[in-house]
């Protein structure tokens, strides 16, 4: 009996997994499961950054995307504008009625550039942004094991890649600011300036391309600093806690992105 | 580095399926299951690189698997996930009732929804991954003891309630 049984057993089980869709497997490869780079480095003083060319002292915007700009992003603009009327709280129904990370986080800023609108939510200990746009809403979801505190004249960084499902890539970077912080431009390795919004002790901002974050400038209550990002290579065979290094993440398509490792290690 | 992260994905894509037809056996909701691949890969992927040099690692992302369709952790932790679609997917709630115990298999199926979680979760790994003992004993962090007691007791009860089953069929009315 306990031989038939067994058999039996087996098929039946087969045949309640073969209920499974295809498509939910799917789904699931389709899920971009690479954790956020967080990178925090102390400032550089303005003039050290000025001797060496870059601009500093005033937000500069410069419109130009380069090549991997994709019309998926049309609207889009380096800094954030005014939203339309209904923008926000549309962008809100979509984002919050998608299945979510979002679940249960209060919003807590929201940046739109032209059709765009990015939010993030978050508490003390998770975060998920999500960017509705004409044509598609992406929720991302992200872990934080660790309430975070930002020295004043700092930002703490949260920075990530994806591409849509046509494979437009498009670049994130997100976090908190130090109290005194009131304006963030970053310059990304381009030299395209994106001016993020920043408010209630975040900052958010986002580009079409897989540009990486050189610099901050950061607007301070006593002035402007600049905070510059290395990217440091990942050391072999580490990252058996805190942030992975799986490198730039899939899109929605599951298609890869062909991005470059941006780097994974953090510093406070 | 971009080898790693290929790697990575070679595991997801080799071993995604099973996960969840694992899963979805272990707790009956696509949804559910959905939820705990998705906590389980996004843990592999962050301790990936000592996972990486494991000798096999789908039996750690298994192991983290039952553990958490076992504890419920994947219900609780929901949100922290990522998803990059361009429209929202469909919830597993709206997919209708996917646990389908009709056909052929009704009786057995039944039986085995019936069972208590642990239970059902050796038989799974035992006669759907068709697992060795030691094997679902690690799935399980148990003893192979515990595995074959388990596994025993579970098939007794299934026996029983077919037997039951068998025995209402043929009482005459």
């Amino acid at each position: 009996m306990t031989d038939q049984l067994e058999t039996d057993l087996r098929a039946a089980l087969r045949a309640r997994a073969d209920q499974v869709p295809v498509a939910a497997a799917g789904r699931l490869t389709g899920v971009d499961y690479r954790p956020r780079t967080r990178r925090l480095r102390p400032p550089v003083a303005i003039g050290a950054l000025a001797s060496a060319g870059a601009a500093a002292g005033a937000l500069v915007v410069i419109l130009s995307l380069g090549p991997e700009a994709s019309n998926a992003f049309a609207g889009w603009t380096a800094k954030p504008t005014v939203p339309a009327p209904g923008q926000l709280a549309g962008a809100r129904t979509s984002c919050e009625q998608s299945q979510s990370p979002i679940a249960g986080l209060p919003l807590q800023l929201s940046d739109t550039r032209g059709p765009f609108t990015f939010s993030i939510y978050a508490d003390s200990t998770t975060s998920a942004t999500c960017i509705k746009g004409p044509s598609f809403t992406v929720v991302s979801g992200s872990m934080s094991s660790y309430p975070v505190t930002v020295p004043a004249g700092h930002i703490l960084m949260d920075s990530s890649h994806a591409t849509d499902r046509a494979g437009a890539a498009y670049s994130v970077a997100e976090g908190r600011n130090g109290s005194d912080v009131t304006g963030v431009t970053l310059t990304l390795d381009d030299g395209t300036n994106v001016q993020a919004t920043v408010g209630n002790g975040w900052f958010v901002a986002w580009w079409p391309g897989s540009q990486v974050v050189k610099s901050a400038e950061l607007a301070t209550t006593s002035g402007s600093t600049t905070q510059t990002f290395e990217l440091p290579p990942a050391p072999p065979g580490a990252g058996s806690s805190g942030a992975s290094d799986l490198g730039a993440g899939r899109g929605g398509s599951g298609a890869r992105s062909g991005l470059s490792f941006q780097g994974s290690s953090s510093s406070r | 580095m971009n080898e790693r992260r290929a790697d990575f994905d070679r595991f997801v894509a080799g071993n995604t399926d099973t996960l969840l037809r694992t899963a979805y056996l272990i707790v009956g909701d696509l949804g559910e299951a959905e939820d705990l691949v998705q906590e389980t890969l996004f843990e592999v992927a962050r301790r990936w690189p000592r996972v990486a040099r494991m000798e096999r690692p789908v039996a750690y992302a298994r192991r983290i698997l039952v553990n958490r369709a076992l504890s419920g952790a994947g219900r609780r932790a929901r949100r922290r996930r990522e998803l990059a679609v361009e429209v929202p997917p469909e919830r597993g709630a709206d997919t209708g009732p996917t646990y389908d115990i009709g056909g052929a298999h009704h009786e057995l199926l039944s039986a085995l929804v019936a069972l208590p979680p642990r239970q059902r979760a050796v038989l799974v790994l035992r006669y759907f991954l068709d697992l060795p003992e030691a094997e679902v004993a690690a799935a399980m962090k148990c003893s192979l003891g515990t595995v074959k007691s388990t596994a025993s007791r579970g098939l007794a009860r299934l026996e029983q309630a077919l037997r039951t089953s068998n025995d209402t069929r043929s009482i005459p009315t």
